[in-house]
Parts: C-alpha cells; sequence; structure tokens
C-alpha cells in the first residue's frame, strides 16, 4: 500500500497543491488534502492554535488536527521565501512548530524548508531533500519535480485567466456569465479562496452579477511594476502582491471598486492596508472597503457591509 | 538640522552621548507618556503593533520641540520593524510635518545608500567617528552595569522608594549632562549611590528572567515597568536583550566578523531549527539558558500581534514542560490596563515564590 501523504487546506494550498499533488503522486505517494474548511475545522483551530495567532494559522491548524489520524506524513513546508530578498511572513517560517508543539499525535511530519532568499537554486536541494523521504533514486525525484513544476505552470497560467482554484482542485465552480460592475479584491489566497472563511463571498458577488478581478489573474510583471514606488524595497512578497495590485485596480478604470479582506491581526495586512489607503484612496476616487475576518464574524454584518458596498458602487455608476 | 530619534528604553542616553561628542545637535523626545501613546495610536494603523504606535508619538513630541530630522535604523528582515519608516514618514507628511527622515538600514542593503545617510548625518567618516562610536558603546555597558545593580538591590533592600526616587533622579540629570565622559560619570554616581542603600545580603530572592519582543522588553514606558514591579515585590529580574546586546550582536560582533547570538542561536536549535526573523531564536535561546541557570520562572512580554513572538509563544509551552520552568505570558498594547497587569504579575510571583520554597523544603 502506498504512503499517505495528508496536505492541510490552509495557508499556501491554493497556491502551490498542484506542485505538492503531482510531485508526491509522482513519488508514488498517495495525497490526502483536508476537506474545505468546515465549522467542525475552524473549531479545532481556535481550540488548538494559540489565541492570539491570526485566523490563517488557526484555521491551518484546524486542518492538521482533522488530517492527523488519516495519513501517514504530514506535508507541512516551512515556506520562509518564495522570492529571492523576499520573506513571506515570520508565522509561514514557523509554522512547522507552531503546528508541532500546539497539537499532539500528530504523524510523521515532512517539514522541508523551502528557502529562496539568497537564490531560487535551494528549491532543488530542498525538493531533493523532500524526495528522498519516498525514494532513494535522484533521478526519479529529479523527474517527478519537473512534472510537477510544468503542472504549477499549467496552474498558474489557468488562474492567471481567470479560472478560480476550486475548479483545477475540487472541480466546483463559481458561475461567471455576468455583466455587472467589476470589482477588484486584494486578498490573501488564504481568505480568498476558503469560501468558508469568507463567507462565500465569490458566491455572493456572482448571485448579484458582479464581475471580480482577483490578484492571481494579473502578471508579476504589473504588481512588480506598481510596488515600485517605494523608496525602500518591500521584502515581503505577500504584501507586494496585496500593494501590487490594489494600486493596479485603483489605476485601472474599468475596474468599479476595491474590496480587501483581512484577518484580525494579520501583521503584513496592518501595514499594507494603511500603505493602499494613503497612497492609493486618497488619490483615486473609488469605492474601497476593508473587512476583517476572525472567527467570530457572523454572516448577518458581512452580508450588510456587502450590501452597502454593492450599492454605493450601482449610485456611482448610475450618474 | 536638528536630529532626534524615538526612545526604546535606555537607548537615548548612548545615543545622545554620541551625538554630543560627533558635535551633532540632537533633541531627545521627552520621556513617554499615555499622552505620548496616545497621540501615537490616533494616526497609527489600528493593527499594527505597540512600538510603531510610540514611536510615532516621540517624533510628534519631538516635532513639537523643535525637531526637524528623524533619524533611525532599519532592517529588511521579516519583521514589520523593516517597514516602519517608510510608513511613519508617510502619516507624518499627511498631518502637515515637514520632517527629513534618515533611515539607516544595514549595509549590505547597500553600502552607497548607507554611508550616503552617514553624511546626511553631518558626520565625516574617520578614525574619530569610529572612537566615539566606541565611547558610546561603552555607555551602553555601563547602563547594563547600572541596571544589573538596580536589579540587585531593588528585592534586597527595605527602601524600595528610594530607589526609585535615585533612578529617577539619574533620568532628570542624565538630560543635562553632555557627552560619553560626563555621562559616563554620571551613571557610575549613580550606581554607587543605588549601592550604598541598606542591603539585606541574606535575602535570596526568586529569580525571574524576562524575555520576548525586544523593544517592550527595554522600553519600561511599553510594558508598564514590569522589572520595576517584580523587584519592589521582591523578585531579582533579568533581562535577555539590552541595548548593549543588540549594539554588540549587531554592529560589533559583524565587524570583527564574529557570529552573533551564537549561544542563543544553540540553544534555541532544538525547538527552531532556522533564523525566521525577529528575536524568535533570542527568546527561545534565553529561555532555555534561564531554565538551565536555575532561574525560578520567565515572564515574555510581547506587542499584540507582533509575528515573531506569536511563533515564539507556540513553542515556549514546550521549553516550560521539558525545563520544569513557570511562564507568563503578557501581551502588551495601548490597551493594557494596569490594575489587570499588575494582579497577573503578583499572582505569577506568589507561584513561583511558593514553587521554589516547596523544592527548597524538599531539598533540605
Amino acid at each position: 500500500m502506498s504512503v499517505r501523504v495528508g496536505i492541510p487546506r490552509g495557508m499556501y494550498f491554493y497556491k502551490f497543491y498542484p506542485f505538492a499533488k503531482r510531485f508526491l503522486m509522482e513519488l508514488g505517494a498517495e495525497v490526502v488534502p483536508s476537506p474545505p474548511t468546515n465549522k467542525e475545522i475552524l473549531n479545532l483551530g481556535s481550540r488548538f492554535c494559540i489565541d492570539d495567532a491570526c485566523l490563517p494559522v488557526k484555521v491551518y491548524h484546524g486542518h492538521a488536527e482533522y488530517l492527523k489520524d488519516k495519513v501517514d506524513y504530514m506535508l507541512i513546508p516551512r515556506l520562509t521565501s518564495i522570492v529571492p530578498r523576499e520573506y513571506i511572513c515570520p508565522k509561514f517560517g514557523g509554522l512547522p512548530e507552531m503546528v508541532k508543539y500546539s497539537i499532539n499525535g500528530l504523524p510523521k511530519l515532512i517539514d522541508v524548508e523551502i528557502n529562496m532568499y539568497k537564490s531560487r537554486i535551494s528549491l532543488i536541494n530542498s525538493l531533493y531533500e523532500l524526495g528522498t523521504v519516498f525514494t532513494k533514486n535522484p533521478y526519479k525525484i529529479k523527474k517527478a519535480a519537473d512534472k510537477a513544476a510544468r503542472e504549477q505552470i499549467i496552474y498558474d497560467n489557468c488562474l492567471l485567466k481567470g479560472e478560480l482554484p476550486c475548479k483545477y482542485i475540487d472541480g466546483t465552480d463559481v458561475s461567471k456569465n455576468n455583466s455587472g460592475p467589476l470589482v477588484g479584491i486584494a486578498t490573501h489566497p488564504y481568505l480568498l479562496y476558503d469560501s468558508f472563511i469568507n463567507m462565500n463571498l465569490l458566491d455572493k458577488l456572482s448571485d448579484r452579477g458582479i464581475k471580480f478581478i482577483l490578484p492571481e489573474m494579473l502578471e508579476k510583471k504589473t504588481i512588480e511594476e506598481k510596488c515600485r514606488i517605494f523608496e525602500k524595497r518591500m521584502f515581503w512578497s505577500s504584501s507586494k502582491d496585496l500593494i501590487g495590485s490594489a494600486l493596479y485596480m485603483f489605476e485601472n478604470n474599468n475596474i468599479d471598486g476595491i474590496l480587501m479582506l483581512t484577518s484580525f491581526g494579520c501583521g503584513i495586512d496592518s501595514l499594507s492596508i494603511e500603505l493602499i489607503q494613503r497612497l492609493g484612496r486618497k488619490k483615486y476616487n473609488k469605492p474601497f472597503m476593508v473587512m476583517t475576518l476572525d472567527e467570530h464574524t457572523g454572516d448577518a454584518n458581512f452580508n450588510t457591509r456587502l450590501e452597502a458596498f454593492f450599492d454605493l458602487i450601482d449610485r456611482r455608476q448610475a450618474n | 538640522m536638528k536630529l532626534t530619534y524615538p526612545h526604546m528604553g535606555e537607548a537615548y542616553i548612548a545615543v545622545k552621548a554620541m551625538f554630543d561628542d560627533l558635535g551633532i545637535e540632537s533633541i531627545i523626545p521627552p520621556y513617554s507618556t499615555d499622552n505620548t501613546l496616545r497621540m501615537g495610536a490616533k494616526e497609527s494603523p489600528e493593527g499594527i503593533c505597540l512600538p510603531f504606535k510610540i514611536m510615532l508619538g516621540n517624533y510628534i513630541k519631538s516635532i513639537e520641540a523643535g525637531a526637524d530630522t528623524i533619524v533611525i535604523t532599519g532592517s529588511c528582515g521579516p519583521c514589520r520593524f523593516g517597514y516602519y519608516g517608510p510608513l511613519q514618514k508617510l502619516i507624518l507628511q499627511d498631518m502637515g510635518y515637514d520632517v527629513d527622515m534618515i533611515i539607516l538600514d544595514p549595509p549590505k542593503e547597500g553600502i552607497g545608500k548607507f554611508i550616503n545617510n552617514l553624511r546626511k548625518l553631518g558626520g565625516k567618516i574617520s578614525s574619530k567617528t569610529y572612537k566615539v562610536f566606541m565611547d558610546a558603546y561603552k555607555v551602553c555597558e555601563k547602563i547594563d552595569e547600572l541596571n544589573q545593580v538596580q536589579y540587585y538591590v531593588r528585592p534586597r533592600t527595605k527602601d524600595k522608594a528610594r530607589v526609585n526616587s535615585i533612578v529617577h533622579d539619574f533620568k532628570s540629570k542624565v538630560l543635562n549632562a553632555k557627552g560619553t565622559k560626563e555621562i559616563s560619570g554620571l551613571i557610575d554616581a549613580t550606581k554607587n549611590r543605588l549601592l550604598a542603600l541598606d542591603i539585606d545580603k541574606d535575602v535570596s530572592p526568586i529569580k525571574i528572567g524576562i524575555i520576548g519582543e525586544i523593544y517592550t522588553i527595554i522600553d519600561p514606558f511599553s510594558n508598564l515597568n514590569a522589572e520595576e514591579r517584580l523587584g519592589n515585590m521582591g523578585a531579582e529580574v533579568h533581562r535577555s536583550m539590552t541595548v548593549k546586546d543588540w549594539a554588540e550582536n549587531n554592529l560589533i560582533k559583524p565587524l570583527r566578523r564574529e557570529i552573533p547570538y551564537e549561544l542563543e542561536k544553540r540553544l534555541s536549535k532544538p525547538y527552531l531549527p532556522v533564523l525566521i526573523g525577529g528575536h524568535t531564536q533570542q527568546c527561545l535561546g534565553h529561555a532555555v539558558n534561564y531554565a538551565l541557570s536555575g532561574y525560578d520562572g520567565l515572564v515574555q512580554i510581547y506587542p499584540m500581534g507582533c509575528m515573531p513572538e506569536i511563533v515564539s509563544r507556540s513553542i515556549l509551552p514546550q521549553i516550560e514542560k521539558d525545563y520544569n520552568i513557570p511562564i507568563l505570558y503578557l501581551i502588551v498594547d495601548e490597551q493594557t490596563g494596569e490594575a489587570g497587569y499588575q494582579t497577573r504579575l503578583e499572582a505569577f510571583y506568589d507561584y513561583v515564590e511558593a514553587r521554589s520554597r516547596r523544592r527548597q523544603t524538599i531539598i533540605s
């Protein structure tokens, strides 16, 4: 029987799952992702995680706890840096430890470090390290890595064209035959694609006939270019994505409004959103709303605020 | 040009001494108060960490006192501190203050920029600069010593109020002292005054180590004088990070090509094998170090939402178990209430004290 490797559906799952899945499958492992977040998983997360961590970290703990008895290994990579000279967030770097010391009875952890701060080449070493858990044959690992990289490129291109990860990963989709206004949503992937956490935001938008544009639909080049307004280089890739796409959305005249989701206690967002507000909101006269999510967020007030935001966009368009 | 810089515990003493010796005019921001914090927090983003808010308050107060240039260190680590400068500059501009901000990023971010910034400070880089810098470092060492004496004296003397008055006297005098020489003399005098107090040498107080985020443990205003409170209850405290340690590990050791934070990295390795930013490794390393050195309890202090310290916070319970040492976790922000804080410290002190007494009876 093949080895079962669990991948918790949290943090950068929606960014790199196709890569991880293909890589592990090629090495002969069975990949078991945890199911989309639900009430039970969220409750597990807030029970096991320390209380002042941010929502995505709590959700991740919930997924890890949910998966722990169902798999032989659990893949919790240490994503210190995924772009040269840029970090993501300290919590990504300490994630394996956070999970390890908060949850008892975990299966064997695969906590390979991915640190491309100095150069991208170190990824190769990390993949070999990861591969040797399953096979001693370096050629097999290389082949698996090549196939996985191909898969990831296809996936990234799909997202760029406007597909949603859930279609690619789970086969479900949000209908997109809309003719309404176009709203830009600048948010981290772990809040945007987790429909339980964001209370079906994308469905709700679609139901109202609103089109949306997401950070993953923008070229990396565009984002880089927008981030050049800073004197000091931005050293978080997560923040760069956010600021770059938000500024693009402000400047693009086709986009009628900008929506931002953030989780309570997100360190990166506390800075980035302030920068966006000070740089973008004052200059461009566009509807802009920030919504803070945490494990206590209620559906009703979320809807009310969303509706108010839609009304604002509609009124602007009518004038 | 009138320089100013934010407060961080006793750092202002060394920085002022250095600027005095270099002949650069500088303004020490008024000591942080609730009003400072309120002014800073009003203009800061809601979710940012406490040091940002206090520093912004310091700037505003300094600008009102006539400063026109702010100098701070920067970093490009994953901690938010690295982007304090650019955002604070933007906020001050939006508030209508016309100030220049010099952010001293580490030289590896671009040596040209670094030297340019030093030039902007008005200093010519000569052998004298190095000497002045080393003198300022010596002031840091002296401040550390003064603190150690304070930690030693506080639990052992009956007249705690006298300790406070000596320290306050020092704080008001140091503002008027000029240059490293005069300040060093003042520190020595204060130390002797403290040691001249009536000390009961037979007392063996419990020992509590303070770990956590560097700003909130160094700056007594941000942690509501945790050291003083614990000391007055009767505990001998020790703070894991000081301005001198910071300077030693970030400035002196790289110059001498030594490895910074060697001990901390080694001790924290079993718990966190890599650097993830902030002072996580140092926090964990010091926790282990204190436990091995026979400390009775630890207090971790960090600002609400601090990214690196949240990681340490989730690992520390394991150290608590492994080394059988109680840890109190204190999170501070502008909403922290004094009464609740004091109660928690007292409860922790009572617990640790009873625990160590019990252990001693078992041993004897």
